[in-house]
């Protein structure tokens, strides 16, 4: 019990003391999944309407594929990712195994399914009447999509902090695609599998702390922004 | 006089006929009301008119220029308005949907806006957002924001249902004021007196087809015959 409260004071003491490696790890975290939000939104974006508002031979394939991809595990898409990537693989003269743009990639494989899913969902949702409106006003289709996108936003951006929840906290694809190379790929998730592995318990705690806060804070966000969201008829 | 002419309008869905050869045109300045029994298919013609709906077969001819459905749809969307029965207000103030069908600087969108709260009497509720609005100032934002585009032609899907005699009174003036700057109306309406001082001709659909039920006479008829039916009909 002593122990587990040593290493909590520690952890706080890296935390709040500015320990440069806990903080570059938390950086490098923030680095790649931020890029692999930022590049898997648009696309799934793109998708999701198709999916809401597309008439197109295998759609309804295409949806339960994209719902069955929610229950990916991280680590089936980490191997998937290896092999592809490695030396032999189809994909070996990227030469991109063990690095920050491999965990970006896989990354972006875990957070797409999310953002398609529910933001297919949260543009099904919206009423016909908005498209229809848009279009009648002058809107193109461009704009008209825009618009759409702005009255389903709290279901979009729900839909962008789940996909980033899940892949700021993940471990299985990163592990495997980055390699856990210190000071380049070592991220949140991987750092404490490797510290809790030695024994090292205090920086686990720290970062495992900084991913509670990151999570209640998220929530949070989700919340006020849901809260503001209103049906209008 | 601008005109834009549908001949042999065909719609079904799931193989029920809706509209069968129906004809029909829109002129600028003039009013006409689309009157039917629920689901005779008043609002799928309108939503026909405007660009919003294919239809089976149709030969559209704008001014004069008889043209492909595709074609013809660019110049309807571009040239007419539809406004639904419930009107949709994209959520924020008044102000934003106002401005959302304009152009150009802010300066130039701010005075049209200002034109517009004032000629519909809506300068109070500019800065409301649309969810705290009753069902007849949603129905008069929708109205004026319409009238901002620009259009030549508006159609209206039941514009003054669930309304009051006071809302409805102002929204036949606002509709009245369209018409006389030249906007050519198309009324779908259970309720032909309401806009009897408005309309020149009443249009009756019935199992499809068309007829017309004479000026201002405000009356469904018992037995409707159809015109514009293709001769032969289709299948």
């Amino acid at each position: 019990m002593g122990s587990i409260a040593d290493s909590t004071v520690q952890a706080l003491t890296l935390l709040f003391g500015g320990d440069p490696d806990l903080w570059e790890i938390i950086g490098i975290s923030f680095k790649v999944s931020l890029t692999a939000i930022a590049l898997a939104t648009p696309l799934a974006v793109g998708i999701a309407f198709l999916l809401a508002f597309g008439r197109f031979p295998g759609r309804r394939l295409l949806i339960t594929v994209f719902n069955t991809l929610l229950s990916f595990p991280a680590v089936v898409v980490g191997l998937t990712f290896y092999i592809l990537l490695s030396r032999q693989g189809p994909l070996g003269d990227w030469q991109l195994l063990f690095t920050q743009p491999a965990m970006v990639m896989g990354q972006m494989a875990l957070a797409l399914p999310i953002l398609v899913a529910m933001g297919h969902s949260s543009l099904q949702a919206t009423d016909r009447r908005a498209w229809e409106t848009a279009r009648t006003l002058g809107a193109g289709r461009l704009r008209s999509m825009l618009t759409l996108m702005r009255e389903a936003r709290f279901g979009l951006f729900a839909a962008l902090l789940a996909g980033f929840g899940r892949i700021i906290a993940e471990v299985g694809a990163s592990m495997m695609l980055g390699g856990n190379i210190l000071h380049y790929t070592r991220n949140i998730p991987t750092a404490i599998a490797l510290e809790t592995s030695k024994g090292e318990f205090a920086q686990g705690i720290a970062l495992g702390l900084v991913l509670l806060v990151m999570a209640f804070a998220l929530n949070g966000l989700l919340q006020i922004v849901q809260g503001k969201g209103r049906p209008v008829a | 006089m601008s005109q834009i002419k549908f001949r042999n309008v065909d719609k079904s869905f799931n193989r029920r006929r809706i509209l069968e050869g129906v004809d029909i045109s829109l002129t600028a300045g003039r009013c006409q009301l689309l009157c039917g029994r629920n689901g005779a298919g008043k609002s799928t013609l309108l939503r026909i008119l405007a660009g919003m709906e294919r239809p089976d077969h149709a030969e559209v001819t704008v001014d004069g220029t008889l043209g492909r459905w595709r074609r013809a749809r660019k110049r309807l969307l571009a040239e007419c308005i539809y406004l639904h029965q419930q009107p949709y207000l994209f959520e924020g103030s008044v102000r934003y949907n106002l401005d959302y069908p304009l152009h150009g600087s802010r300066a130039a969108r701010e005075s049209r806006i200002r034109e517009g709260l004032e000629w519909s009497g809506l300068a109070g509720i500019a800065e409301q957002p649309v969810h705290q609005l009753s069902g007849g100032e949603r129905q008069r934002v929708a109205l004026v924001r319409a009238w901002l585009r620009g259009p030549r032609f508006m159609l209206l899907d039941e514009p003054t249902a669930n309304m009051d005699a006071a809302c409805r009174q102002r929204t036949v003036e606002l509709l009245g004021e369209l018409k006389r700057q030249g906007v050519g109306l198309m009324v779908a309406t259970h309720d032909p007196l309401s806009f009897s001082g408005l309309a020149e001709c009443t249009l009756t659909l019935s199992d499809g087809s068309l007829s017309d039920t004479g000026p201002d006479s405000g009356e469904l008829p018992e037995k409707v015959t159809p015109i514009g039916r293709r001769a032969g009909g289709k299948p």
